[in-house]
């Protein structure tokens, strides 16, 4: 480093600093006013400088409310989603009401307790038993179709299997009911298929792509389990067809069983439950 | 030419200390202890230049820190121009380029510095006197010494300091 030429400090050095110390002395004895004075104009000079000073307060200033507005943030997101499950389960919960003003029948509504298990997919457990009627091989339905049937029942629970159940089958016929055959889950999957099928349909029908399905109620006199006229599901495409013999058609379900979370238990003895499901599903 | 370049860069280190100054500083929260880089500035410059213009520039540092904070205002000018003069001077005298020296320059000075300020702005004396330069001017006069340190390893080339000689 360049050292301090001369021997530490000439005349001039020395004189500079009398001066330096005679104004700071003059600037601290000052009127006020005149202090003042030059104070704004050093903080004029220093505005650049005192604005990145500010910049960086605000900045400092803002780091904690960046903290709570990312917690607000995050608990108003989480409201508006049980806000959404609110609102689907409340429109559940108005479809059903309304289902069940129409049905003639005797019915049980009944809540369904989810379960976290291996094969929960299959079965539904449902907040109604024997106590309020409920029976074996009893239909459980949704306002929009079928869900499943009553297999296990106890005193306040019972057990439904849905149609996701390999071994579910149901009696299906066509809106006009001419045209019948036997509805299953599609494919060996079971719930991983989200699909139905109808198999057994003659050769020579047609049914109409978009078309709606319908329990036929075929052999409900004789012991079977669900009345004429639940919606099973709409028709979404031709699977295959053995010539001369049927055709399959894939159905896409009326209901999703995982989504469910009101269900209706028919009770009572009808045969027919036409006219009770929602209007634009037209039942003949 | 060598000697117009070396003044570039001194400005440069300079002209980053005072950025440092109204830009790193409030980020270390305590204002009490963070370091001060304009007084480092100060220093920096005068160990390196004739008593004269170290007083000079003492003065000016003084009238910007009396300018931004009027209450005492002449002190901090008084203060800086006696702390800039006596860098100079007794780098001149007595010390060698040596880390420590330079680092022992920096604490004192800082120290230094606020006990002239107190004594000229006729701050009353008592407990308060007492924290501010028995606590809180030595824990400042350190973390400018650590800064001061900081700053001549990164910028010794430029300053031409020899350290550890």
């Amino acid at each position: 480093m360049k050292i301090a030429p001369e021997r530490f400090a000439s005349r001039r050095d020395t004189l500079a600093f009398i001066l330096c110390v005679a104004m700071s002395l003059s600037a601290r004895v000052a009127p006020p006013q005149a202090q003042d004075w030059l104070s704004d104009k050093i903080q004029l000079v220093m505005v650049p400088l005192l604005w990145i000073q500010e910049q960086i307060d605000i900045t400092i200033e803002a780091r904690p409310l960046v903290r709570v507005l990312t917690a607000q943030r995050d608990s108003a997101a989480l409201d508006s989603l049980r806000l959404f499950i609110l609102t689907e389960e409340n429109s559940q919960l108005r479809d059903l009401l309304s289902l069940s003003v129409r049905m003639r029948t005797r019915h049980v509504a009944a809540e369904v307790l989810h379960q976290a298990t291996p094969l929960g997919e299959y079965t539904l457990l449902l907040s109604v038993g024997s106590e309020d009627g409920v029976t074996e091989m009893a239909p459980v339905i949704a306002p929009e179709g079928l869900v499943g049937v009553i297999r296990n029942v106890s005193s306040e629970t019972s057990v439904a299997v849905v149609w996701t159940h390999p071994d579910f089958r149901i009696s299906a016929m066509t809106a006009d009911g001419t045209v019948f055959g036997i509805a299953e889950p599609r494919g060996t999957t079971g719930p991983r298929t989200s699909l139905m099928e109808i198999r057994g349909i003659p050769f020579r029908e047609e049914v109409p792509i978009g078309s709606t399905v319908y329990s036929s109620g075929r052999g409900s006199h004789l012991g079977g389990a669900f009345p004429r006229g639940i919606p099973i599901g709409t028709v979404r495409s031709l699977a295959e067809q053995s010539v001369g013999w049927s055709k399959t058609y894939i159905v896409n379900p009326a209901v999703q069983p995982g989504s469910v979370s009101h269900v209706i238990v028919l009770v009572g003895a009808e045969d027919d439950i036409a006219g009770a499901f929602a209007p634009e599903q037209e039942y003949p | 030419m060598r000697g117009s370049r070396t003044r570039y860069q001194l400005g440069t280190v300079l002209l980053i200390l005072l950025v440092l100054d109204f830009g790193l500083r409030p980020l270390f929260g305590h204002s009490r202890i963070a370091p001060d880089f304009l007084l480092l500035a100060l220093l920096v410059y005068s160990i390196g230049t004739r008593p004269g213009n170290a007083a000079v520039a003492g003065l000016l540092v003084g009238l910007i820190r009396d300018g931004l904070n009027p209450v005492t205002f002449g002190a901090g000018a008084f203060a800086h121009t006696a702390i800039g003069y006596m860098a100079a001077w007794s780098k001149a005298v007595f010390f060698a380029d040596n880390l420590y020296v330079n680092a022992a320059l920096f604490f004192f000075g800082a120290w230094l510095r606020d006990v002239l300020t107190w004594l000229v702005g006729r701050h009353p004396l008592g407990s308060d006197l007492l924290w501010q330069l028995g606590y809180w001017s030595p824990l400042q006069a350190l973390t400018t010494s650590i800064s001061g340190v900081i700053v001549l390893l990164i910028f010794r080339k430029w300053l031409h300091i020899r350290i550890g000689e």
